[in-house]
């Protein structure tokens, strides 16, 4: 093979690199060129009807956001953590954390290099019309290395190239690997994939091999370094001088090629869109509908990596695969609305796959918006709410927090009309103690059904000389939560107005809440001013920080268990530890903070039976007593009462474990 | 049978002959809970709604099997969805998806 | 020879198979776990529906059993089969080679504890049948002052399956009146109201104490599951519940609510179950060879069931298990056991 062979273009005297082929073209760009032109038309009409779909007012946020330094920033960021470097999957499982960086991250800079060396070498080639769109690709192919003058810098991107080439690789290797053999790289169950993902997924495997085959062919034309320059030699010493270059450059194409027809319809969409995702998303945008408008760039951000898979609780029970969130977003796309709707309601609301997912899809946002489109055609009625006023909603708060306004109960009775609707009329009564407080305990419907949590709580306010006032003493109205839950979130506006009204009468300056579900709901939703709204276990945790409450270490050994609502809803996993290391001896569980493993009592989920509800709650208590511990603690009426019945119900040496209330443990 | 004389004032009888069958059945694929109902009551004594107005998940499923369709859709119509129902429910029924399914298929016409 | 025959249980059904089978001639012996011979019977006051003193009543059966080896504190530390017999090591050293064994575990209280929402443990106005019955007996619970309305919650941890218990304990409802009658002559002024899901008294003389509790003591019979306890400041109770037949959810303010914790299967008694590796139904209760033709035959060869081992029971079917557990033994004894040569086979067409 020699060089005579090529016609070398008439260029500057002694260039580092020659263009080889004049025309800078060669028909195996074709499959290549196609697959990509066809792959970004598509993304360019979806992206218009995406931003069609969006309301013009996020349209306006969303154009908005992307000049505030601040989102901006965050947008970078974002785009090289997510994207680029998949921090998130590295935290956790850092073997395939490794794998989708190499991937990504290597393909990303192959790419760009690519376009640097055009830039550098041959810059006229970075026009459209002369081959902009492939040349940079291929471009190993269609230059010539100048042997006579070859410099530092010329190796320093042969050398680049190569290193991330091997960087791909490795990941590559991997992800055939983590097919046959997923555990080794942490994940216990993967995704299936859908004919097109194969497409793209076995194109994804081939198209690096091909490149090293093809580069390595042309390495002693167009320049390698220390990856390629061997492997050419080795060509050479198995073939001689008889190289086949032209159908490994096609396969090269052919193959990328097939991976961009097929990226449209695949998992691998996600590369791109998630790009779209992130700046929506980091805009503040929600999405309405849980498949048009800001939804589409979500369901297709998903990557189908199947981390979901393994996070989710229901999947104790294989039976239950086909209700993750990966599977949720295949069926949003395929628009299959029967079996959209059977995942929506399965789904327990924990917010595990959310906290997990790497590139940040909310799945339960959609799913409560899918729950929203059949649950909204409801006709419920809460006109009662509007007619009975604050005092009545909360019983005794009017009385013990001042103004007792004169005929509430009797005007409820002439609004509601009847004298069957008294019986909502609690009748203000005067606390013993003279309530002067601005602290307002509301307990919520649930503490209700557990008083263990109440009498616990109230002993820990005296003890602490808390002046406080009981707002739902004899009963209140549900916080909303559930109906959000429910996808009902205009339905919930009316409780939350509610309940609104009669804090904000109460004058109170503190809110405490014992259950996290009134919690997630009362920060997100009611925009209380002025008022501080708190979590009992931080109200308790500051009582004892600051030396309001003294609490003894009886060294008993305790397990926390994270309640969904109140870790991954509200960020709060910090305060009740430290609080219970001062009454006893902390232990881990196997999964916990945001990976904790809900109780299995979840309001969340609409069809969950009793049993299927059983064996979740089972596997949260295999990693709650992993550390055999003496007592379980949690801060959460559901959570405490389903743990409870799990506990006695269960057989052998387990039943001997304690579970407790937060507020419990520490008034001893 | 032929109400004598009385044709115009509809009977309070419940008239089991009414009862829909189809729509029931329907129901209880979507919720197989609909059929253990005891009667027991908690639902109802706990009802966060039912502090306010009638609203009691215990007698919708009665009169859904008594053919009053309607004046079990007006039971729930207070419904929060707040779940202590579910919490208290000695046969363990899902009684917030129940209440949804209810809705469902009996508010459809 | 005098076939040796190991009891485990001293309880009414324990000690009335002793009886039974020492008058047959057999040589038995008993063991206790606890201190005290007698079982729940030793720690109730009266019985319904007569109010029979329950020690009386004790004091019949412990006169029975003279004569029984019986050891209290004892439990089982190992057991193995040999080939029909059973070869059994007790907590006290003894080893006894018994030809067969009577398991007559009796039952646990619910432990009211766990019914969360009714804040046994929590309230102090909230207590069980069982502590009602031990102020019958002493005469002191510091709940218990002139209460001017009284509350009996039926079917605690019954017919409940988050409790982990589906099946009626049989005795609560019975129970229940009868202790409503009793408060009601304890405290005449007293209010006393019965919330129940059915009544279930279907004994002899059962509906003649119901008739007399509502005829003669007023007691109200709600039908309802009580849903819903809270305190109020003065310590009092507010109880909701639904008046199911009225239709409509109500509350009641209480001095004292009592719980009727139901029947669960004994503790111990599963852990000897264990050693035995007798199979359990899915009630938690043992299972019998056949629930109508052979209920006092475990599925186990030589093994013999009685009393509320193998179910709720209420006293007088608990000691007439005991004395048909007893008549199976000795037909198991005299028919199938002395054949060495055909045991296998005669276990197979007999057992």
């Amino acid at each position: 093979m020699t060089p005579l062979l090529y016609l070398l273009a008439a260029q500057a005297p002694d260039p580092e690199v020659i263009d080889r082929i004049p025309s800078g073209f060669s028909p195996f760009v074709l499959p290549f060129t196609i697959g990509v032109a066809f792959m970004f038309s598509w993304i360019g009409v979806g992206l218009i009807r995406l931003l069609a779909a969006i309301p013009k007012s996020d349209r306006i946020k969303f154009a908005k956001s992307l000049f505030i330094p601040k989102t901006a920033l965050k947008n970078i960021k974002d785009l090289f953590c997510d994207c680029l470097f998949h921090v998130k999957i590295w935290q956790r499982k850092p073997l395939l954390g490794y794998m989708h960086s190499a991937i990504a991250f290597g393909w990303f800079m192959i790419i760009i290099l690519g376009h640097i060396e055009v830039a550098l070498f041959v810059p006229a080639r970075l026009n459209v019309t002369r081959g902009g769109l492939f040349y940079p690709i291929f471009y190993r192919y269609f230059v010539w290395m100048n042997p006579g003058h070859t410099t530092l810098r010329g190796a320093f991107f042969f050398f680049l190239m190569d290193f991330f080439l091997l960087y791909i690789l490795s990941g590559i290797a991997l992800a055939i690997f983590k097919r046959f053999r997923s555990i080794v790289l942490g994940m216990r169950h993967t995704t299936k994939p859908s004919l097109a993902d194969r497409v793209a997924l076995y194109s994804l495997w081939m198209i690096f091999p091909l490149r090293l085959l093809a580069e390595s062919f042309t390495a002693d034309l167009s320049g390698g370094s220390f990856l390629t320059v061997p492997v050419n030699h080795f060509w050479h010493f198995l073939f001689g001088d008889k190289l086949w270059f032209m159908p490994t450059w096609w396969a090269y194409s052919i193959c990328l090629g097939l991976f961009f027809a097929a990226m449209p319809f695949s998992r691998y969409m996600h590369i791109l869109t998630e790009v779209l995702w992130i700046l929506l998303r980091n805009a503040g945008i929600e999405p309405n509908h849980p498949r048009k408008g800001v939804a589409e760039a979500e369901i297709y951000a998903c990557s189908s990596c199947g981390l979901c898979l393994d996070a989710c609780p229901m999947n104790v029970q294989k039976k239950n695969l086909k209700y993750s969130s990966v599977y949720f977003i295949r069926f949003l796309r395929r628009h299959n609305e029967k079996k959209i709707n059977d995942i929506a309601d399965k789904c327990l609301m924990c917010d595990k796959c959310h906290a997990l997912c790497p590139v940040g899809v909310n799945a339960p946002a959609l799913r409560r918006a899918q729950r929203a489109t059949v649950n909204n055609a409801i006709p419920f009625d809460y006109s009662y709410l509007s007619t009975a006023s604050g005092s009545t909603l909360a019983g005794e708060t009017h009385a013990t927090l001042g103004t007792v306004r004169g005929g509430t109960g009797a005007s409820l009775c002439e609004a509601s009309g009847g004298a069957e609707r008294s019986e909502a009329v609690a009748r203000p009564r005067v606390l013993p103690e003279t309530a002067t407080g601005k602290v307002l305990y509301f307990a919520g419907c649930m503490t209700h059904l557990t008083p263990r949590i109440i009498k616990s709580v109230e002993k820990v306010f005296k003890a602490a000389g808390v002046d406080y006032v009981f707002a739902d003493r004899e009963g209140g109205i549900c916080c909303g939560r559930p109906l959000m839950l429910a996808g009902r979130k205009e339905a919930a506006a009316k409780v939350i107005e509610a309940n609104k009204k009669m804090i904000e009468e109460s004058g109170c300056d503190t809110l405490v809440l014992s259950c996290p579900i009134c919690l997630k709901v009362f920060k997100e939703e009611y925009q209380l001013q002025g008022i501080r709204i708190v979590h009992y276990t931080q109200f308790i945790n500051d009582l004892i920080a600051s030396g309001k409450l003294a609490v003894k270490n009886t060294g008993e050994k305790i397990v926390y268990h994270d309640p969904c609502e109140l870790g991954r809803g509200c960020g709060i996993y910090l305060e009740p530890r430290a609080a219970l290391g001062q009454v006893g001896t902390l232990v881990k569980a196997s999964k916990e903070y945001d990976e904790s493993i809900c109780c299995g009592g979840s309001l969340g989920s609409l069809t969950l039976d009793m049993k299927d509800r059983g064996k979740i709650s089972e596997s949260s208590l295999d990693s709650l007593l992993a550390n055999d511990p003496q007592t379980i603690v949690t801060a959460c009426p559901l959570c405490l009462k389903t743990f409870s019945e799990a506990v006695s119900n269960s057989k052998g040496p387990r039943k001997d474990v304690k579970v407790k209330d937060f507020a419990e443990v520490i008034c001893g | 049978m032929v109400d004598f004389g009385f044709g115009l004032v509809p009977s309070s009888r419940i008239n089991l002959d009414l009862f829909d069958k189809d729509k029931y059945r329907e129901l209880v694929k979507i919720e197989p809970d609909a059929r253990i109902c005891m009667a027991c009551g908690s639902c109802t004594a706990v009802c966060t709604a039912g502090k306010f107005v009638h609203t009691s998940l215990r007698e919708a499923i009665e009169d859904i099997l008594n053919a009053k369709n309607d004046k079990a859709l007006e039971s729930l119509q207070a419904c929060q969805l707040c779940g202590k129902c579910s919490m208290v429910c000695p046969r363990g029924i899902n009684t917030r998806h129940l209440i949804l399914s209810i809705n469902k298929v009996y508010s459809a016409k | 020879m005098k076939n040796n025959i190991l009891i485990i249980g001293g309880g009414p059904a324990g000690l009335e198979s002793a009886s039974q089978l020492q008058r047959m001639g057999y040589n038995v012996i008993l063991i206790e776990k606890s201190p005290k011979l007698g079982g729940h019977l030793a720690k109730w006051d009266r019985l319904f529906p007569d109010s029979v003193p329950a020690d009386e009543v004790l004091g019949g059966l412990l006169r029975g059993a003279e004569g029984v080896k019986c050891f209290t504190d004892t439990d089982v530390r190992a057991i193995n089969r040999l080939d029909k017999s059973y070869n059994v090591r007790l907590t006290n050293g003894i080893t006894v080679l018994s030809d067969a064994v009577l398991v007559a575990s009796g039952f646990d209280l619910f432990d009211a504890v766990k019914k969360e929402e009714y804040g046994y443990g929590v309230y102090d106005q909230v207590m069980t049948n069982a502590d009602l019955e031990a102020y019958f007996k002493t005469g002191t619970d510091r709940r218990i002052e002139n209460p001017g309305k009284i509350g009996f919650a039926h079917c605690v941890g019954s017919r409940d399956e988050k409790a982990g218990c589906r099946s009626c304990s049989k005795v609560c409802c019975a129970t229940a009146v009868k202790q409503a009658i009793e408060m009601k002559q304890a405290f005449p002024n007293a209010e006393v109201f019965c919330f129940y899901m059915d009544l279930r008294l279907f004994g002899r003389h059962y509906e003649d104490i119901y008739l007399k509790a509502q005829k003669e003591y007023g007691v109200r019979f709600i039908r309802g599951r009580v849903a819903e306890v809270s305190e109020n400041y003065d310590g009092t109770l507010l109880v909701k519940a639904e008046d199911t037949v009225a239709g409509k959810p109500l509350k009641v303010t209480l001095d004292l609510l009592v719980l009727m914790a139901g029947m669960r299967p004994s503790g111990v008694g599963k852990a000897i179950g264990d050693l035995l590796e007798m199979p359990v139904e899915e009630d938690g209760y043992f299972a019998v060879r056949s629930g109508i033709a052979a209920s006092q035959r475990s599925p186990i060869p030589g093994i013999f069931l009685a009393g509320a081992a193998t179910g709720p029971k209420t006293l007088p079917e608990t000691l007439a298990d005991a004395r048909a557990a007893a008549m199976e033994v000795d037909r198991y004894l005299t028919e199938i056991f002395p054949d060495a040569k055909n045991y296998k086979q005669l276990v197979k067409e007999r057992w």
